[in-house]
């Protein structure tokens, strides 16, 4: 039977009896301790897909364990040949799995994405010399690629505005996290950061994000989502099987 | 309209599936000797989950808010745009951050627990045929039943 991973964990951390994991019916989650490790597994469904249920159960897990204790969440999808395997891995580098867990112990992973905003057009328009000659030029003489140039250039200068107002907000919570890294580029997304923050300072981090968020409103769609498992800082610290 | 306006101030939080999906499908530890899917694979698979979740969440959103609308009219005999474009003092902008933010607060409420209360969830509002229009850059494109 092949095994689902979610993710790894310390041998202590318990894992919810009732979680519901990955497969139709939800799957049994449950522990495979290895030493001081241990891995949050269940059994691999088959046919598994990127389903929007399973990769909430997937999440769901992750949540419920890091909840717990420190977690290594593992991407979704992965799939190991069978229990064998998990332990051996776990063995074989146990002090990268150990000191991989030390760093997120007692820390959560914040997320931030940015998006333009279309409002205050105007006011743009008026603070940029370039919008503006296009913008007259496209009025004096009406015309296909006139009309294109102007778009991408206001597009491109809504980008620029939630930029620069996605960076303010991503330095007040720099100040307050002990991480920074970069998120996978979303389509629509001018910036996508995630930060490694204590638990103890969730509240200041979102607290700090609803002021700044509210006052830059009219420059960029701003929203921060967690306290998430730490996707962003799990990786091991030298590089494993190789 | 001020229900809408009261919803502005709440943000998605860790229940929310969609802003989180490229880091559950991008990031998070993988180590090749335990692939047996192979990443190739889930890299296909990621793009159609994109889809399905990116729809399904602005179904919610549009539901979420359509049902918080206090209409005179049958709201079956109304499109989503034209409920938006019945919103009068809300603009836009304020309709598009409820609808976001409202939408995280439907996720929360479906919670990382439920799958069967979120299967169900899901296909109601997948049958009204909105347009993405009032709902801008949220909107992805729509996705039928592959979410099954």
């Amino acid at each position: 039977m092949s095994i689902y991973l979610y993710g790894v964990t310390r041998a202590e951390v318990p894992v919810p009896r009732d979680a519901r994991g990955v497969g139709d019916p939800p799957g049994k989650v449950r522990k495979l301790v290895a030493g001081d490790l241990a891995a949050v597994v269940g059994d691999a469904p088959e046919g598994l897909r990127a389903r929007r249920r399973y990769v909430q159960a997937h999440q769901s897990v992750l949540l419920a364990v890091a909840a717990a204790g420190p977690l290594l969440p593992t991407r979704f999808g992965v799939v190991v040949a069978d229990e064998a395997a998990v332990t051996a891995r776990l063995h074989a580098d146990a002090a990268g799995y150990t000191s991989a867990l030390e760093r997120v112990a007692g820390r959560c992973e914040l997320n931030l994405k940015a998006s333009p905003v279309e409002a205050g057009l105007a006011d743009l328009v008026r603070s940029d010399p370039r919008l503006q000659r296009l913008q007259q030029e496209s009025r004096r003489r009406p015309g296909y690629d006139v009309s294109i140039r102007l778009g991408e250039a206001v597009m491109a200068g809504l980008r620029r505005r939630a930029a620069g107002a996605a960076q303010q907000v991503a330095a007040a919570l720099t100040a307050l996290a002990d991480e920074v890294a970069p998120g996978p580029d979303v389509p629509g997304c001018v910036l996508n950061a995630s930060f490694l923050v204590a638990a103890d300072r969730v509240a200041a981090c979102r607290a700090a994000f609803d002021s700044a968020a509210e006052k830059l409103a009219d420059r960029a769609e701003l929203r921060l989502t967690g306290p998430l498992p730490c996707y962003s800082f799990s990786g091991l610290p030298a590089p494993a099987g190789a | 309209m001020t229900v809408i306006a009261d919803e502005v101030v709440c943000a998605p939080r860790a229940g929310t599936l969609y802003d989180v999906l490229d880091l559950i499908l991008d990031r998070g530890i993988v180590i090749d000797v335990f692939l047996r899917v192979s990443l190739v694979g889930i890299e296909i698979l990621k793009v159609d989950a994109r889809i399905v979740v990116a729809s399904v969440d602005t179904y919610l959103r549009f539901a979420e808010i359509c049902n918080r609308l206090d209409l005179d009219h049958d709201s079956t005999s109304r499109t989503v745009p034209e409920l938006f474009g019945g919103a009068g003092s809300v603009g836009r902008a304020g309709a598009k951050k409820a609808a976001h933010s409202v939408g995280g607060k439907v996720k929360d409420a479906l919670g990382i627990s439920d799958g069967h209360d979120d299967e169900e969830e899901d296909r109601k509002p997948a049958r009204r045929r909105s347009s993405a229009k009032s709902s801008g850059s949220k909107t992805r494109s729509r996705h039928r039943d592959d979410e099954g």
